[in-house]
């Protein structure tokens, strides 16, 4: 198909929005509404062009042969420029946002505008809850939290409610958030173009642990924080910044820093220890990983069934926690009540999590990475020339396996690793699985043990989640991940989180195992240790007491 | 009048003998045309959902009466539902639809047993299946892809198109969407030779002595309407309803060409008169409020607008207003009319544009 695009005439092929025709010839239009992969909804009506002498959205208008098209004039400025300006109206200045992330900022500074003409209008509460604040004063209505809650993670948890220019984002008949089946996965957060839903900060209270000189302050990070944070900090996305963190948590003045990784590993020992004695008894298959606190949330919500099928284990950073409160405080004498655990994670839920009364958590205080970043930038601490450090002794040594628990199918990887060798005693020398790396939406593969076929999968999104339990009888063990990419993409991460970042972020992770020494977690030397000095061995009746935890059922509404 | 014409299941039976393209063939050479106020030729739509392929479509007949000054739904509801079921009925028949339903506006449920009844008698043993659907008050509803929406079970939002719901309608299967005027013409046309094309249900309401429905042809001298309704002041000006925008008062013909002023539109035939002792402003204001109330809040410019809108008007009446307040208003309308989704928000400035065009002396005396 010809059609003219800004007086030059171009080939295209057909089935191509306007949208995808300028993106692939380096014209840049405004968009807020527009999620890569969804069908367009076309609100926002800010990536307008003329199309024969017609406004019409780039996003859902297709060209015809011969068509022509302009993309930038005086009257696409003007009518942008007054639907940007309507917008920016509408959404009240408040501080919890950086500007620079606010995508409406952009637009309006991308358009030349200086003023706003209208008052802005103040009407409606804020919404609170132990993960998820959403602010709908500040909310201009593009809809993105709604359809990734709805289409992509299949929670439904927000819609739009009341009409014209009452219509706001929140759940069924204005419950606030915590009243409802939501999974706290705080992709909503990662989706808004302009901060109107963002993290409960625990920023303030960690502060103030800092400052109070009786306290003794622990720190750990996950295992994908250190492959997003130096995007913070305007580095590449991808860029592995273990050394550069530490060192950073250590300027800031943290008394410990240790690694959620070692917590990775012990949940693998817990983990794959489990799997072997249902091997042994034949059931109940499949077990499911339980490492994700929003798919704890989405299985109490929609998935009762699931209970028997639930791995037992704690989440990785509720390991460490209960191992540096009771193993680490009793081997340093360290009284248990002046410990602080900060948790440094890629997740809004896993701030759920920690006040969940079943755990009874022993971490008091998780932050996001875009929190840390936040941290690290209060401290006036110059990231980039930082030198790298190493983490604290005796809880900060880990593996490639514990490492790879940041990225969707990383878990299953890490255990069928150490699964393979408990079960059958021999060393398993193929230690990567191709079949379950990379950002598909369900994973599958299978490996023999002791002749018998295992089946296994990986998921990570929750619709995706939804089609695979509807034929989860096929499979003995199954990761799963709420967030598209697993943690690596979860919605405490740096802004933007597309799908060419979360393959950036993704990468880092698989290269930086194949540089560790250490690609086993029962080979790690501090979780030998902890067994041997504390806990005796998997599963034992200590273990089960403070590494596993148990669900309760939740409303489906 | 010709819409009273009953047809008594005879239309039917002559469409059945007919077959499918031949009654086609039929609406297109008597030139039926949609009545909900944007004229696309009945058989062309209908052309398009026989030719999409699909194992199940549907007919939707669109009841959403909602327009401000418009009664003529509610009028051949009450006078005619039997041709208006066996309209459907045909629809059904040409394109091999098993069920249609009749999207009723939240506010005739009155009407509701009424056509109940008249589906229970006339639809018996035909195969088809006709279930009436309750609106619940949205005048958003009345636009076709948004009553989609409303009887899939979400949102009454209108949708962009292409693709157009005879192709992509309800459910995602092809669909026919008719205004009611247009499908009680139908059997009408098929079955009476000496059926006239032109005859239109004119809406006439205001400040007049006799308001009510007309049943006039296209072309007819606005004067002679005016003086048949009997006003009890001096006209001013001429609403085309909320959404066709105002005209003075003047000597035209009531045709689509000879009205169309720059955004005044002459759509289903509905006319508000305005005498000289209201004053334009005023029901500028009225009709802002009653978008803004109705905006459905999908797409920036009409949800943020409309409101807008409202508040600049209110603004100018109350004399605190400057000129340049005059002027955001303005380009206001205007990108309200250029750049919204919908047909409601496209022309949901129409009267606004129209009133600043033709009575601007009315606003700008209020000014500072």
């Amino acid at each position: 198909m010809k059609i003219i695009l800004n007086g030059k005439n171009i080939k295209c092929k057909e089935g191509k929005t306007i949208l995808d025709i300028c993106k692939e010839h380096n014209i840049k239009i405004p968009t807020l509404c527009f999620i890569e992969g969804l069908k367009p909804e076309a609100r926002c009506r800010l990536c307008l062009v003329e199309l024969d002498n017609k406004l019409v959205t780039s996003c859902s208008t297709y060209p015809y042969e011969g068509c022509k098209i302009i993309t930038d004039s005086k009257r696409i400025r003007k009518a942008r420029s007054i639907n940007a300006e309507l917008l920016m109206a509408g959404h009240v200045k408040t501080l919890s946002v950086d500007e620079m992330e606010n995508d409406l900022y952009k637009v309006i500074r991308d358009l030349g505008m200086t003023r706003i003409r209208f008052e802005p209008i103040i009407k409606y509460k804020q919404d609170l809850s132990e993960s998820i604040i959403r602010d709908d004063n500040k909310c201009i209505n593009c809809g993105k939290c709604i359809r990734v809650c709805g289409e992509i993670m299949g929670v439904h948890a927000i819609s739009f409610q009341g009409r014209g220019h009452y219509e706001h984002v929140s759940p069924y008949n204005n419950h606030p958030l915590n009243n409802v089946a939501c999974i706290k996965c705080g992709q909503c957060i990662a989706a808004c173009p302009v901060g109107a839903i963002y993290e409960r900060e625990h920023l303030f209270e960690v502060i103030q642990a800092l400052k109070n000189k009786k306290k003794h302050v622990v720190v750990q990070t996950a295992p994908s924080v250190r492959v997003a944070l130096g995007e913070e900090f305007g580095m590449p996305p991808g860029s592995l910044v273990t050394g550069k963190m530490v060192a950073a948590l250590r300027k800031i003045g943290f008394d410990r820093i240790f690694d959620t990784d070692l917590g990775a590993d012990m949940t693998i020992m817990e983990e794959a220890s489990e799997f072997v004695k249902r091997l042994k008894k034949n059931g109940p298959f499949p077990m499911i990983t339980t490492c994700c606190p929003a798919w704890i949330k989405f299985m109490e919500h929609f998935y009762h069934n699931l209970f028997p099928n639930m791995s037992s284990c704690k989440s990785p950073h509720e390991m460490l926690g209960i191992l540096t409160k009771t193993y680490y405080a009793k081997k340093f004498g360290i009284k248990k009540k002046d410990i602080v655990v900060v948790s440094v994670m890629p997740c809004t839920a896993k701030k759920f999590e920690s006040t969940r009364p079943e755990i009874d958590s022993d971490v008091d205080y998780v932050l996001t990475t875009r929190e840390l970043s936040k941290l690290i930038r209060y401290s006036k601490v110059d990231f980039k020339k930082l030198k790298d450090e190493e983490f604290d002794n005796p809880l900060g040594i880990s593996t490639g396996a514990g490492l790879m628990f940041g990225a969707t199918g990383g878990v299953m990887e890490a255990a069928l690793r150490t699964t393979y060798e408990f079960a059958t005693g021999k060393t398993l020398k193929k230690v990567e699985f191709n079949e379950i790396r990379g950002i598909e939406g369900v994973k599958k593969g299978t490996i023999k043990i002791k002749g018998k076929t295992i089946r296994f999968a990986a998921v990570h999104g929750g619709s995706n989640i939804r089609k695979l339990l509807k034929e989860k009888d096929k499979y003995h063990f199954i990761e799963i991940m709420a967030c598209p990419g697993g943690c690596i993409g979860g919605g405490g991460q740096p802004w933007p989180t597309t799908k060419e970042v979360i393959k950036k972020r993704m990468e880092a992770i698989y290269k930086a195992d194949r540089n560790l020494p250490l690609r086993k977690s029962h080979e790690n030397p501090a979780v030998k240790q902890i067994y041997a000095e504390f806990l005796g061995k998997p599963l034992s009746k200590k273990a089960k007491k403070i590494l596993h935890t148990h669900f309760v059922k939740r409303s489906e509404f | 009048m010709q819409i009273l014409r009953k047809t008594n299941l005879k239309a039917l039976e002559k469409a059945k003998k007919l077959g499918a393209k031949k009654v086609i063939d039929i609406l297109k050479k008597k030139n039926l045309t949609g009545r909900g106020g944007a004229a696309f030729p009945t058989g062309k739509k209908w052309e398009f959902t026989l030719n999409a392929k699909s194992d199940t479509k549907y007919v939707i007949c669109n009841a959403n009466e909602g327009e401000p000054g418009t009664f003529k739904d509610r009028f051949i509801i009450k006078n005619n539902p039997e041709t208006l079921i066996e309209g459907i009925l045909i629809a059904a028949y040409v394109i091999k639809a098993k069920q249609a339903f009749i999207y009723l506006r939240g506010e005739y449920d009155n009407l509701r047993n009424l056509l109940q009844k008249t589906i229970n008698k006339v639809v018996k043993k035909s195969g088809v299946d006709i279930k009436i659907i309750s609106g619940a008050g949205a005048y958003v509803c009345g636009e076709e892809t948004a009553i989609i929406q409303s009887i899939e079970g979400q949102r009454g939002h209108p949708q962009y198109k292409p693709p157009y719901p005879a192709v992509d309608g309800l459910f995602g299967k092809p669909t026919i969407i008719n205004n009611i005027e247009t499908l009680t013409n139908v059997p009408q046309a098929i079955l009476f030779n000496d059926w006239d094309p032109n005859l239109r249900l004119m809406s006439l309401s205001g400040n007049i002595a006799n308001p009510g429905i007309y049943e006039l042809p296209v072309g007819y001298k606005l004067t002679d309407l005016i003086k048949k309704a009997k006003p009890k002041n001096k006209v001013k000006a001429i609403y085309f309803g909320c959404f066709g925008g105002c005209m003075p008062y003047s000597k035209i013909e009531l045709t689509p060409d000879s009205i169309c002023g720059k955004n005044c539109i002459i759509g289903s035939y509905t006319i508000i008169v305005v005498d000289e002792k209201q004053s334009i402003l005023d029901t500028a204001l009225s009709i802002a409020h009653f978008y803004c109330h109705e905006s459905c809040g999908k797409c920036t410019p009409c949800r943020e607008g409309t409101i807008r809108v409202c508040h600049l008007l209110e603004k100018i009446k109350s004399g605190k207003a400057t000129k340049q307040d005059l002027e955001i208003l303005e380009d206001l309308a205007m990108n309200i009319h250029e750049t919204s989704l919908c047909g409601l928000g496209q022309t949901s400035t129409n009267h606004l544009l129209t009133a600043l065009e033709f009575f601007r002396k009315e606003f700008e005396e209020k000014l500072r």
